[in-house]
This record gives structure tokens, sequence and C-alpha cells, in this order.
């Protein structure tokens, strides 16, 4: 067990670092200079030079690769060229925005799935079924800047019952969450519905019901249970694509969030800037899937993962 | 994206595996609840309307609000209502007195400013000379890394005597040095941006920095202690909406009660006839141009981009496409420009005149009305929606005349980018916030190819650049105006850059607010005298 | 019954798409370029059913050239992904060792990677258009499919059939093309049919980045991102793309979904 989570931990180190130099590569490559944004059209080439050199971008790429890399093993990510401010800050003042929609997204999610998934399963091959599985479709199928607006229009303009957009409390989390977590939705209707049917082939449920057990005992007690621990896995697994895609929904809710902060740094070449952001995700996205791989193996011991 | 690919591996390769679970599932899924909602509990409501506030929506974030570094737009605006500065544009274009309460040349090269005594910045302290002189100083520092340090070159040294008065000394006389007395002052100890913990110095202005919450909203409070009379607003709430069309649905709502600008045309009927908006257009500053790369071969030909002048048919794509917000332009400045000269030439849409001068030019049709075109071109745009729209409209009338354009969008750096390389063929862009016509000399003198100035195109014309370096060290009104008129007329003729037209101001505000005064350049400093009915 | 009605139904909603990409200029009332700037935003009228866009154009026949444009989009990413990932994976689970374990940090690096970012920066490097849209969501794309064949390689390595071919001399080459690669193709076929309606929607949300087609080709995503602006004042921008779009990704996933319970009884 301590050697299975030593393993999992080192391995986490090369992915992160693999992220991170992945984007140190491509920002560098993208045509742009951010001293030529930061100091305009009137500076002379003297001015860009000094600049460029207190920033050190004009040291070979491998020094400034390395000193991105001494830097960040220190824990300093650097200021952001633009804002006055460390992007340590910049980020911790954004990033619980993401994190708070991505969350609420989940539960939006689990909120449209669980009845729809459950009543797939019960009534497998009806029409009730299909329907339910054409439903949670909509989520993938509908692009979220058009769906966004779509709700603000008939539930914010229309009913008056939420806040165009904005961060705030739950009126304002409706929209956002439930346009972000709709795709979420349709993968997890299928996931359920399909562990749901597996699980009710299983001997144990036969046994429950042969014992004379109700049936929504059945259900609850046996076959839920169980179908639940790949839901939670595939959710926390959907929550990174949450992190990452939640770039859109921000941007069309006004959410200050992470995901167009990246945009908006990529964007002014705010190099430090990007790669603290690349990092944040790229760090929720392993961490999150190694404690799911973590609450797998303790489950089930038995589950190998073949490397 | 999501990871469908990954759920059905799961589906395939763990759900088949999974027995008697060994702990309770629903614990963990109740604290998987529970979280977003203990969150969510933790972040106080959003106070989206404090009261007495007005709340205007804009695009994107204020970057440094510091006016010695600030160079976007909402920055700059936002930070005229905190700062104050020596003289100030008025509504008219015309340079007014803010802090200095007399000033006047001693001879060409040198100004003498006499403060007012009354200004206290937001933290209580009196304004002195000392202040204004740090101000400048410490752009000029080397260290600063300003971007504002290139502007004041010509600046030798600044002289203060006693707490009230200073003496500006310029290495030469300069025209258009005039502009830099409109920059922000800060207090003297107030060090370089991310020195303390404040996200800005302090200002004496109509307003003072309330909040910044990074991507969200910037809260201006009123100064109560403002020497001009403490404006009316209790406070500005700038709200940030990057969406054109939810900026438009909060309005709507009463999220926001004012919008400037970045409008899709087709939503102010829409607001006229679904909202209270009271919505004002006036003529603005900023120009819109197709920027030309005149090294090219084919471009390097006066022929043939007056042909390209000839066959855009700006006046359809002004009232169709752009319901009217804009209004054509011959030219850099705009007619409320001192400096503007109306008779310098137009091109008005005529595309037989325009096959015939690339006919002489020496590009014929080579299939007459024929699909196949004379020559082909890249033109190059930002990836906003409305400027594809309108580069497409150009590819089609462009078409019409034998010219293949390819369209080309990129997000802003890369453009901005190609463009100071000189990579590109065609492009379009357009100048904000031009006042003093020594901006022609940034982009049109021979001396301003990248990186040294804004002559992206590599326009060489001796004679303009002659006139241009006139310009500059000519004093007297009126004699500027005959050298920048002649200097009108010369790119009219040549066109390095095919003017398309000049945006106007678009104000959408709710009826409450009353004493807004439109601005050319969309400066909202007169929020200082506006109040919410 | 009601899954073999909503079977056919999804499929022939896909023959209807191909063939109406494949005879797009012969069903397209007018030129999708052709634009009227004085007739923009009409609405119905019998010369554009559908009405106009912006600039003045057919919207009807920007739709069937759009489901063109997007279609072409999304099989080609499907077809340059699957190649990849399944060379990708197959080496990986086959050959093992180091070749593996660097295969893998590679896909976990890069499903670790904010996708929409790589596509930002790819374009912004490579320039835009569409084959540029296509290579970015590629690269995204493979380790989907590297990491199911991977896991079903491993499996099925220990199978008898393989161990024979083993014991026989094969080559590996032969092994996997032979034995292992057609057993993978159910669940490379329910991987693809979903992967080709994700690919199909993140074109529009490319577009929406501005990072899609380059104008004035259509496509549903870029009509899409195109007409939103215009949601209140001209919604039918928006509406026949977008339920093109959905009716395109509902018969896929329908398809996927009837092929997976077929296909997975089966193996099983």
């Amino acid at each position: 067990m301590k050697q299975f989570l030593l393993r999992r931990l080192l391995l986490l180190v090369p992915t992160l670092l693999g992220a991170v130099s992945l984007v140190f590569v491509l920002i560098h490559l993208i045509p742009g200079d951010p001293v030529e944004v930061m100091l305009g059209e009137t500076a002379t080439a003297a001015d860009k030079e000094a600049l460029r050199q207190s920033l050190g971008f004009d040291r070979p790429l491998a020094t400034q690769y390395r000193s991105f890399l001494i830097n960040l093993a220190a824990g300093d990510l650097g200021r952001s060229l633009y804002e006055p401010a460390t992007v340590v800050q910049i980020i911790r003042a954004r990033l619980p925005a993401t994190l708070q929609l991505a969350f609420c997204a989940m539960i939006a999610a689990i909120l449209i799935s669980f009845p729809l998934g459950t009543m797939a399963a019960i009534r497998r091959g009806s029409w009730i079924d299909r329907s339910a599985l054409t439903f949670s479709l909509l989520g993938l199928s509908l692009p979220n800047f058009w769906l966004g607006p779509l709700l603000m229009i008939v539930f914010s303009i229309h009913l008056g019952w939420t806040p165009v957009s904005g961060r705030g409390g739950l009126s304002h989390l409706i929209l956002p969450a439930f346009t972000l977590g709709l795709g979420m939705a349709a993968i997890l209707v299928r996931i359920l519905r399909a562990s749901l049917l597996q699980v009710i082939d299983q001997d144990y449920v036969q046994t429950a019901r042969a014992k004379g057990l109700q049936e929504s005992r059945v259900w609850l007690k046996h076959v839920l249970r169980n179908a639940m621990l790949s839901v939670i896995t595939i959710m926390s697994l959907q929550f990174g694509g949450l992190l990452a895609g939640s770039l859109i929904t921000e941007t069309i809710f006004s959410w200050p969030g992470i995901g167009r902060l990246t945009v908006q740094a990529i964007q002014t070449r705010d190099y430090p800037l990007v790669q603290g952001c690349v990092l944040v995700i790229a760090t929720s996205y392993v961490l999150v899937n190694f404690i799911t791989d973590l609450l797998y193996k303790l489950v089930d011991p038995r589950i190998s993962y073949g490397d | 994206m999501t990871d469908t690919s990954k759920q059905a591996i799961f589906s395939q390769s763990f759900c088949a595996r999974i027995r008697l679970p060994r702990r309770n599932p629903y614990r963990l899924f109740l604290s998987v609840i529970l979280l977003p909602l203990i969150s969510t509990g933790c972040r106080a409501p959003a106070h989206d309307r404090p009261k007495g506030y007005l709340v205007a929506g804009i695009e994107s974030n204020p970057l440094q609000l510091d006016p010695r570094y600030s160079t976007d737009a909402n920055s700059v605006r936002i930070g005229n209502l905190i700062y104050n500065s020596l003289l100030r544009y008025d509504e008219r274009s015309q340079l007014q007195s803010e802090l200095a309460e007399k000033w006047h040349m001693l001879d060409d090269r040198t100004y003498l400013f006499d403060l007012r005594r009354d200004v206290t910045f937001h933290n209580g302290e009196r304004l002195t000379a000392a202040d204004v002189k740090y101000t400048y100083e410490s752009i000029l520092e080397p260290s600063s890394l300003s971007p504002k340090r290139g502007l004041l070159r010509s600046l030798e040294a600044i002289d203060q005597f006693g707490s009230h008065k200073l003496r500006f000394r310029l290495r030469a006389p300069h025209a258009p040095f005039i502009e830099q007395f409109t920059l922000g002052i800060v207090p003297a100890r107030a060090g370089k941006p991310g020195a303390s913990n404040d996200q800005a110095p302090p200002g004496s202005g109509p307003f003072r920095l309330e909040a910044l919450e990074s991507g969200e909203k910037v809260t201006l409070r009123a100064n109560p202690n403002y020497w001009e009379g403490s404006p009316r607003l209790a406070g500005v709430v700038f709200k940030i909406v990057p969406d054109a069309l939810v900026r438009v649905l909060e309005f709507k709502q009463g999220g926001i009660d004012f919008m400037q600008n970045d409008l899709e045309p087709e939503m102010l009927p829409w607001l006229k006839n679904n909202t209270d908006a009271h919505i004002e257009m006036n003529q603005g500053t900023t120009f819109q141009y197709i920027g030309i790369n005149l090294t090219h071969p084919i471009l390097r030909h006066q022929k043939v981009r007056q042909a390209i002048a000839c066959a855009i048919d700006r006046d359809s794509i002004i009232r169709h496409l752009l319901k009217n917000i804009v209004s054509a332009a011959g030219g850099l400045l705009s007619p409320h420009n001192w400096a503007y000269d109306q008779s310098a030439h137009r091109w008005p849409y005529d595309p037989a005149r325009a096959e015939q001068l690339l006919d002489e030019a020496g590009f014929m049709d080579p299939d007459g009305n024929g699909p196949r075109p004379r020559f082909r071109l890249s033109f190059k745009t930002t990836n906003i929606d409305l400027r594809r729209r309108i580069a497409e409209a150009f590819k089609e009338q462009l078409q019409q005349v034998g010219i293949e354009l390819e369209l080309r969008s990129y997000e802003w750096g890369t453009f901005f980018s190609d463009i100071k390389t000189g990579n590109f063929h065609l492009y379009s862009l357009a100048w904000v916030g031009i006042e003093d016509p020594d901006i022609y000399h940034q982009i049109f003198h021979s001396s301003s190819v990248p990186p040294n100035g804004d002559n992206r195109g590599r326009y060489r014309n001796s004679e303009v650049d002659r006139l241009l370096e006139q310009g500059r060290v000519t004093l007297e009104r009126s004699e500027r105006q005959m050298i920048y008129r002649n200097v009108q007329r010369r790119l009219a003729e040549d066109l390095p850059y095919v003017p398309l037209w000049w945006w106007k101001n678009v104000i959408v505000k709710q009826p409450g607010l009353r004493g807004f005064v439109a601005y050319p350049d969309g400066e909202l400093i007169s929020l200082k005298k506006a109040e919410l009915g | 019954m009601a899954t073999k009605v909503w079977f056919y139904a999804g499929v022939a909603l896909l023959i209807l798409l191909a063939a109406s990409s494949l005879l797009a200029p012969l069903l397209a009332p007018h030129d999708p370029l052709h634009q009227s700037l004085d007739k923009d935003l009409l609405g119905y009228s019998s010369d554009h059913p559908l009405g106009t866009d912006k600039l003045g154009r057919d919207i009807l026949s920007r739709t069937i050239y759009g489901g063109r444009i997007s279609l072409l989009t999304g099989i080609a990413t499907v077809l340059i992904s699957l190649a990849i990932g399944v060379a990708a994976g197959s080496l990986s689970g086959y050959l093992g060792g180091w070749l593996d374990l660097l295969l893998m940090r590679l896909v976990d690096i890069l499903m670790a990677f904010p996708g929409i970012l790589l596509a930002i920066a790819l374009t912004a490097v490579l320039g835009p258009g569409l084959n540029h849209v296509i290579l970015a969501l590629c690269l995204i794309g493979w380790t989907g499919y590297a990491r199911l064949v991977r896991g079903e390689i491993l499996s099925l390595r220990e199978r008898e059939f393989v161990q024979a071919a083993r014991g026989l001399g094969a080559a590996p080459r032969r092994i996997i093309f032979l034995h292992l690669i057609p057993n993978l193709l159910p669940p490379l076929l329910i991987q693809a049919t979903f992967g080709l309606a994700a690919a199909i929607v993140a074109e529009g949300s490319l577009s929406f980045l501005g990072l899609g087609v380059e104008p004035p080709t259509p496509s549903w995503g870029s009509m899409l991102n195109d007409g939103r602006q215009f949601l209140l004042v001209a919604p039918h921008l928006t509406t026949y793309p977008g339920l093109a779009l959905m009716f395109t990704v509902l018969a896929l996933n329908i398809v996927g979904d009837t092929l997976q319970e077929r296909l997975q009884t089966r193996i099983r």
C-alpha cells in the first residue's frame, strides 16, 4: 500500500514538470514580444533592451528555463508583467471562484443525472430510457456560449429569477453551474445507467430479492451503492476537464475565475502568469486523479493498474 | 472538451471489477455535496449595487491604475477619475487647467506652472510641486521601466520653486510635448507598482479607489474633500462583463446603468425598443483604417492603393453593417481636431474607376469579369466578430474589381506582433485617442519604422518627412495648421493608409443619470459632475 | 423495441447528413459566400427560407455547406487521432518497458494540460486555418484512444491466442496487426463515434475563441459564434445551425450507445 502511494506520488512530479515545461516552450514559441506590449510604441530600442535585461528575457532560453525551475522549487512564481502583483497573489484571488464554480457544476450534474440515470436503468429499453439519454445529450451538443445566453434570457430577463451574470451567492451560481455541469451530466447519466445495469445482474442482488427484500430497498442498499463508486470516480476525473473547460462559461457569465485569467494572460503574453495558471490547473487535475486512484485502491485492493 | 473517451475506458475496465464496497459511498457523496454549499456560504453575497453608486459595464479589467504605467484604455479612463493632472482636455478637445492655477510658456522650450493650493491627496496630504516633480522624474528614471518614458524624452529638467511653482525645461522646442501635461500626479513617495500593498498610489481626483477585485470589478468612492466640490454620485462601480450580449442583458435587467462603446450595432435599436435606455452618439476620434505594406511589390504602386480606396463601398458598410455608429473618414484627424483639413481629397466608391486604375498600374484582369483575380493579397485582422465581418465585406467588394483577399484572423498578441514586424500585406486597425497632429510623425515619418515608431507600412516620403519635422518645432498655431494641412493633402493622394471611418462614441445609460457629457476620446471624466436621479 | 426505432432514426439522420454534405453544391439554393449587405438579417422569405445573416448571405446554403465543413473537420480529427492513438497505444501496451513509461507520461502530461490552451498556443504559433484547427484537436484527442488501446492490449496480451501466435514465432508487428487490433475495433468504433460528436462541438468552442475556420468559410461552429450576438434580434442565425449540430450529435450518440450495447455484450 505504502509502496503504491509512493510510486504514484513520484509519478506526479514528472507529469507536472512536463506540463509546465510544455507551457514554457509553447509560450516562447508563440510570436509576440511581451516587452513590446509592455512598453508600447514610444519606447526606444534602448528602453526595451533595458526591460528585457531586467526581466531576464535576453538570456538564452535554456538559462531562463533553469532559473524558472529553481524559482518554482522555492515557490516563487514571479511577478505578473502587467498587474502590480505577484503571480501567486493574482492566482490566489482568482482560483477560489473557479473551484466554487466547478464544484457547483458537479452538484448540478449530479442533480440532473441521478434521477435520469436511475429512471433509465429501471425502465431499461423503454422510451423513458431513450428519452432520458437523449435529454442528457443536450448538454454535450449545445455549446456553452450559446446555451448560457439562452438561459440568461429565459431565467434572468423573462422570469427574473436570477441575476444575469457576475459572482455571488446561490442565485448567481445557478445558471453558470448548470451550463457548465450539463456536459458532465450527459456523461454521468450514461455511466450511472451502465453501472446500475451491471450491478443489477449480480448474484447478491438476486439473493436480496430472493430474501424477500422490498424492491426499493434492494435498489437503495445494494444497487445504488455499488454503482455510485464508479460514478464518483468519473466525476473526479471530469473535474479536471471542468477546470479547463470553465473558460467559456467564465467569460459568458462574467465569472472572475482562473480560466478567463489564463486566456487573458496568453493574449498579453504575460509569461509568468500563464505559467502559473497552467501549473495550477495541471496540478489540480493531477491531484484529483491521484486521489481518485487512491480511493479506488482503498475500496478494492484487487484492482490493478497494469503499470 | 469532455473526455468521453475516458469515461468509456472506465465503464469497461473498472465497473466490471467492483464488488462489495468496503466504505459507505454515501458519506463520500455527502461530503462532495456539502463542500460547495459551504464555500458558497463563506463568500458574502456580492454588493452589486451599493446605494447611490453608478454601475458601469466594461469589457476587460484594467491592468494598471498607476498613471505612470497605465496604457490600456480602461486603466487610463478609470485612472483619470482617481488622479488629477496639470492640464486636462475638455469635451471639445481643448486643453484646460486642472492642477495648474496659472501657466504659460516662458520661451519656446520652457513651461511655467503655478499650482492650486487647495488640493489634497486621498490620504490627506497636500499636493505640492514636489509631488509633480516626483511623478515626472520617477518616469524618467531608467529603472522605472515605465512605458511613458519615451514620451518624456525631450524633457531636460524640472525645477521646483517653493511648494507651488514649477518650471519644465525641454531640450528643444517640441510642440506636442504639451500633451504630457495630462499625466496623472501621484504622491512623492509612491514608489514602483507593487512596492506597497496598495493596488495603486493615492490620487487627488474626484473619486478614490475603494476596492479592486481582479477580474470582477473596480469600486470608486466619491472624494468628499475634492477641491472642485464633491461629486454628486456616491461612487462608481466598474463591473467587468466580457461579453457584449451579456452587457446588454445586464443593462436590461438593471445590473448595470451605463455602457460606452463595444456594442454590436444591431443592439442599439433593440435597446431603444426594449429598455428605457438613453442612447447618445457623438463624433469620436477613434480612427479605423486599412494599413498597407508599402514594400510589397504590388502595393507600392500608388494607383493600386487608390484603386483599393475606390473599390470599397464605405457607405454600404456604414449604413447596413455598422448601422451608422461610425462616420466616413477622410484621414486620421477627426473634424473636432483644430488641425483638421476638410479639403483633403476623398475617394468615393467607384468600382469602375478602381478597375481603370488597376489597368493603368499594369495589373490587368486575366479573364475579363471571370473568376480569376488580377492578384491576391492577404488581409490580417483580429478575431473580434465585428472586425471579421467587416473584413468579409471588404473581401467581397474587392473581388468585384478582381482583387482576391485572403482573410487571416489572429488573436491580438500575434496580430500586433506581425504588424510591427511588417509581416503583412493589408491589415485593419484603429488609432485611439488622437489629440495632437504630431501623431503623423509617429506613424508616417521614415524614421518611425518599428521598433522606433509606428510606421508599420514602411512609408517613405521626404516631403512629408520635412513637413512633419517642421510641425514639431513650430509653436504658432496657425502656422502648424498650414503644415498639417499639407501633410493631410499629401497623404490623401499617396494613401499609405486607406481611411475608413471614425467610430462614434455610443453611450447607453439609464434615464436617471443626468449631467454626463460624452467626450470624443471616450473619457469618463464628466462623471464627477453627474448625478443619479 | 424503442431501442431499434431510435437506432434506425439515428442512422437515417447520419445518412441524411452525409448525403447533404456530398451533394451540397446541388442542394444549396445560393452561393454560401455571396453577400448582399442591404438584405441583412431577413427572416423567412421564399428566396431565403431560413433567412439571411448579417452580411445578407443565405442561411440555408450556409447550413448545408457548414455541415460539410463541420463533418469533414470531425472525420479528419477522428481518423488522425485514431491513427496516432492506436499506434502509440498498441506499441506501448504490447512492447512495454521504458517506451510504455515514456508514452504514458506523455499522455498524462497532455491530459493534464488544459486542452483549449493547447489549441490557442498552436494556432498562435502555426497561424489560423482549418488545417491547424484539426491539428490542434488531434493533439488533444489522441490520448484517449491511446489509453483505451493500451488497456485493452494489456488484457489481451496474455490470452491464449496471442500466446499461441508468439509461440509459433510471429513477429510483434504481425501479432499486433493481425490478432490484437481486430479485437479492438468494436470499442474503438464506439469511441470514434463519440469522438466525432465531440470534435464537431469542439470546433464550435474554438470558434468562440476566434480560432476556428477562417471567414468567410461557414461551419456550424462558426455560424453559432457569428450569430450569437444577434440572439435577441435575429435568433434564426443560430437556431438552424444549432439544431443541425444538436441533431447530429444526438444521432451520433444514439448510434454509439446502441453499438456499445450490442457489441459489448458480445465480447463479455
